[in-house]
């Protein structure tokens, strides 16, 4: 469905209101731009799917460019979502390579580069992409954002310098904190549970411990005190949504309850049973409308995964397998495989006219392009969903070869409906979106 | 004049150290210490606090927000690092798990009163206090008393229970900044007497004080030399060093990787899940051995030609296994090709990859871990593919050749390489082996202008290196204070090494001297 869309830009990133021009699809959106009315709009997700240890560029461009385009090998799992995603290929990451497997994460996800204090020591320089929508949406739910992955991981999320967001990489505890402890799905009994209250009350104690901290400490060690209070705050926001009547989705049911065992087979995680169990408790999360901003991390940066058949980790065969890597194109292959299973999942769901995914725009790139050189050319890109009709789908875009992946950044916080005037810092400054993919 | 009078207080106080007390040290200097920082709670150390506190039989399923290395130990992470949402919801969760089962255990006896009168807001209120100063790690003001005690009362009306008015106050009291942050910020003067107990017992035992050292410092007593020594002689003495000891160890050595291990078995016959947690034990069963048992010289875990093995690590070292479970002390000779830490699986194992070894991985943890080198990350765009194995180039030495060939990688690589490659005879798993891809391995090499044979003349060669000891003191200074040195710091760092030097590397003298001086008391220029 094309849908035209005006939009009006607001000033800086980071203040409250959005002005927008008119309705899409049946995404109603507020004078705030972000919530749905009671009667029936639908809210705006925002997701990040990641893998580690990049692609090959070679085998991953698509031979020909627009609409109908032809699977390059690599993109072949997805041609049955065709229709559904847009490829973006040209992009270079402009923030300097000094950290293999993490610059290219900071420069993609922040536009900025990594703040190195050593070989060993280096951390983010900005919040990433989906905690800065976070920070515009996630008033809004019960969790600002969510952070998951298919093994435990430091995950691709912070918040900025020595302050990450580490996935939830379990999918019953994932289950059972979304939906265990208290809440009630729609149709269930309206009273509260006391304890949530009382929970609330002790959190108010911890709050006024940290008020009297505070003064106390260093100017390091407030801003660390203010994070944790966030967290609390956060915390206290969700236990009194949990007080409140059940989300009123027809989509929102609760998901059966996960295993947490998933143990590994000859030495090799189950991988593809433990992302399928994470994607069910996902889409009901975004379903029951629990969160609109999460990031998910099928393998994570640096990886040493050993794959099904693969006689080494996908890590040590992307810098030791000599000629073409047939071995790790297979598992790009597979890796891409994975994320049609994803987007399937949400386009699974039916929310007023359309699905889960259309009211989305998720966002599958990785820690690198070419994985043996660690390359930060013609990196990785592919955007599922058309953000309430935002942005086109169906599409194999090809940059300018050489354009700065920071515009890709930008387009996606103007499609979240976030005026920002730029996105990213020097090299990685980019002022202008990639229009050639806004509807 | 302080450090005379310390001196003095240490011969009379302690036994072990006054023997050994060198003529030749030179005095601790004084210098202004550096700001104290805010210092989590280790998952580890929250652990064993709620174990010493609350009761042993806790079980604690919910996991913690994981720890953080920084500049390579957790230590620091723990000191810079923000908690995330979920870390918070995750110490919310935890400590309601905990204080259900703490409150309900039938032996209990956290409650300080009758069951009959239990439901009596005294009750609570004694409590409290006597909880709260055990996990704050300080006696509570009357105002936080207060609100606690309001919380509990809270909860006991609205459930209907008594015990519901404990539980709440005490999963309060775990949420708590002054529970999960060790604050050791200065005072006028110095830390305050609890920040310096706190650090005292996290450095020594890895857990919160004693009601002892509490005790001590509420007196005032550790604001004295005299005070001050005859507290850390105390602890080092009591059977909890131990696990504190083992804590740096298991931080500087990145051990608790070893938990998490994976090769591929379908290579590797020799490797299950039992081999990264037997072989984390058997290195820190040796460390506890040389600190506590011999109370040798550090140098000394190198060059050792004893060690701790189970049937388990049996099999990999090639010694008959025992017909006992558990551990053995054993003897090695050069045969076996093998001794000290660099030939130990923990070492071996967790610096290879899933599938081979890594000289890259073995020399650089050596380079800057043990002998505190720099080095930098790899440049942009180079291509890291190692050359597949030739006829001409079989072995992993000769594959390397391009690293320090190539002026441009020789840089960082002369750092690294050498080291490495003096144990290529360990495969990924720390078996030996004596060929690679059919060709026979040479394990010889230079270590900073000194030669070296194979694996055993190499760790004759590290024990050897002047920056070996330097850079322990380093690491555990950096460890006791949870941060890098001031420059001025530095200065008493390097009189650090040199009484460690001075006095035989021994690690307990060590600890004493760094409890005592004016970096870890945090004493500023006023107070002396």
């Amino acid at each position: 469905m094309k849908l035209r869309r005006r939009t009006v830009l607001r000033g800086l990133l980071g203040s409250a209101t959005v002005s927008v021009g008119l309705p899409i699809l049946d995404c109603w959106l507020n004078d705030r731009g972000t919530a749905f009315a009671g009667g029936g709009g639908l809210p705006k997700r925002f997701g990040l799917w990641f893998w580690g240890n990049g692609i090959l560029p070679a085998r991953w461009v698509p031979p020909d460019e627009g609409r109908g385009w032809t699977p390059s090998e690599q993109l072949a799992p997805l041609r049955p979502v065709r229709d559904d995603i847009t490829v973006v290929t040209g992009l270079d990451v402009k923030t300097g390579n000094s950290i293999p497997h993490w610059s290219g994460p900071a420069g993609m996800l922040t536009g900025a580069p990594l703040i190195v204090r050593s070989g060993e020591d280096y951390t983010f320089e900005a919040p990433t992409l989906d905690q800065v929508i976070a920070n515009e949406v996630g008033g809004e739910t019960r969790f600002r954002s969510l952070e998951l992955g298919v093994k435990p991981a430091e995950g691709m999320s912070h918040n900025g310098p020595d302050s990450r967001n580490p996935p939830e990489s379990e999918p019953g505890r994932l289950f059972d904190r979304i939906f265990g402890g208290g809440f009630r799905a729609p149709g269930a009994d309206p009273t509260p549970d006391p304890r949530l209250r009382l929970r609330r009350s002790v959190l108010d104690a911890v709050i006024e411990d940290i008020r009297r901290l505070s003064p106390e400490v260093g100017a390091q060690d407030k801003l660390r005190l203010d994070q944790h209070f966030d967290g609390i705050r956060a915390l206290e926001r969700r236990l009194a949504r949990l007080e409140e009547a059940p989300p009123n989705l027809d989509a929102c049911a609760v998901p059966d309850r996960p295993t947490n065992d998933y143990a590994d087979v000859d030495g090799r995680p189950p991988m593809p049973e433990i992302a399928l169990a994470m994607n069910e408790v996902l889409a009901m999360a975004l379903a029951c409308d629990q969160t609109r901003v999460f990031t998910f991390g099928y393998t994570h940066p640096l990886n040493n995964v050993l794959f099904p058949g693969m006689p080494a980790g996908h890590h040590r065969l992307t810098h030791d397998e000599p000629g073409d890597q047939p071995l790790v194109n297979q598992i790009v292959i597979s890796i891409m495989e994975q994320l049609r299973i994803f987007v399937e999942r949400l386009k699974a769901v039916p929310e007023g006219d359309g699905t889960l995914l259309d009211h989305s725009v998720v966002f599958a790139t990785s820690d690198t392009s070419f994985g043996r050189t660690h390359t930060l050319t013609e990196y990785p890109a592919i955007l599922a969903g058309s953000a309430c009709g935002v942005l086109k789908t169906g599409l194999h875009y090809r940059t300018t070869p050489g354009d700065n992946a920071s515009k890709l950044g930008l387009t996606l916080l103007r499609a979240m409906d976030i005026g920002a005037p730029s996105f990213g810092v020097g090299e990685g400054r980019a002022e202008t979106t990639l229009g050639g993919i806004e509807a | 004049m302080r450090a005379l009078g310390w001196t003095l207080a240490v011969g009379l106080a302690t036994a072990c150290a006054s023997d050994a007390e060198p003529e030749s040290a030179p005095a601790l200097p004084d210098v202004p210490a550096a700001d104290a920082q805010m210092r989590r709670l280790t998952a580890e150390q929250y652990v064993n606090v709620i174990s010493d506190v609350l009761g042993a039989d806790l079980v604690l399923t919910t996991v913690l927000e994981p720890d953080t290395p920084s500049g390579g130990l957790v230590a620091l992470g723990a000191a810079r690092t923000a908690l995330s949402e979920l870390g918070v919801e995750r110490y919310e969760t935890a400590a309601f798990e905990l204080a259900e089962q703490a409150i309900r255990a039938p032996e209990s006896d956290l409650i300080p009163c009758a069951t009959a009168d239990r439901a009596s807001a005294d009750c609570l209120r004694a409590f409290v206090v006597g909880v709260g100063r055990r996990l704050w790690r300080r006696p509570l003001t009357v105002d936080e008393t207060d609100v606690l005690v309001g919380v509990g009362v809270d909860a006991a009306q609205t459930l209907g229970a008594p015990d519901a008015g404990f539980e709440y106050a005490l999963a309060a009291l775990l949420q708590s900044p002054h529970f999960i942050y060790r604050n050791e910020r200065p005072t006028p003067d110095a830390l305050d007497e609890w920040a310096l107990a706190s650090r005292l017992s996290f450095l020594l035992w890895n857990t919160s004080p004693d009601e002892r050292l509490l005790d001590a410092a509420e007196q005032g007593e550790l604001q004295t030399d005299e005070g001050l020594s005859v507290q850390v002689d105390r602890l080092l003495r009591d059977r909890r060093a131990r696990r504190g000891v083992r804590a740096f160890f298991s931080d500087l050595l990145e051990l608790h990787r070893l938990d998490d291990m994976v090769k591929d078995p379908t290579l590797f016959v020799h490797f299950d899940a039992e081999l990264g947690p037997s072989a984390r034990e058997q290195t820190l069963l040796d460390v506890e051995r040389l600190v506590f048992d011999l109370d040798g010289d550090y140098r000394d875990l190198f060059t050792t030609a004893q060690t701790h093995v189970n049937r388990r690590l049996a099999a990999t070292y090639g010694v008959p296994a025992s017909s006992r479970e558990g551990f053995a002390l054993v003897d090695l000779s050069p045969a076996d090709g093998r001794r000290g830490l660099l030939g130990q699986v923990s070492f071996l194992a967790l610096h290879s990859h899933a599938v081979a070894t890594s000289a890259v991985l073995r020399g650089r943890f050596v380079r800057t871990a043990l002998l505190c080198g720099e080095i930098p990350a790899p440049p942009v765009d180079v291509n890291t593919a190692l050359p597949e194995p030739t006829d001409d180039a079989r072995t992993l030495r000769d594959r390397n050749r391009v690293h320090l060939e190539n002026e441009n990688c020789a840089a960082c690589h002369q750092l690294m390489d050498p080291i490495g490659l003096g144990l290529e005879n360990f495969d990924p798993v720390g078996r030996w082996r004596s060929f690679d891809n059919g060709a026979r391995i040479d394990a010889s090499g230079v270590l900073d202008g000194a030669p070296f044979a194979d694996a055993w003349s190499l760790a004759e060669r590290l024990r050897a290196h002047p920056q070996l000891a330097p850079c322990f003191v380093r690491q555990l200074y950096r460890y006791a204070v949870g941060q890098d040195p001031t420059a001025d710091e530095d200065s008493l760092v390097d009189v650090l090494a040199a009484r460690f030097a001075a006095g035989g590397y021994r690690v307990q003298a060590l600890l004493v001297d760094i409890v005592m001086s004016s970096g870890f008391r945090g004493l500023s220029e006023d107070a002396r």
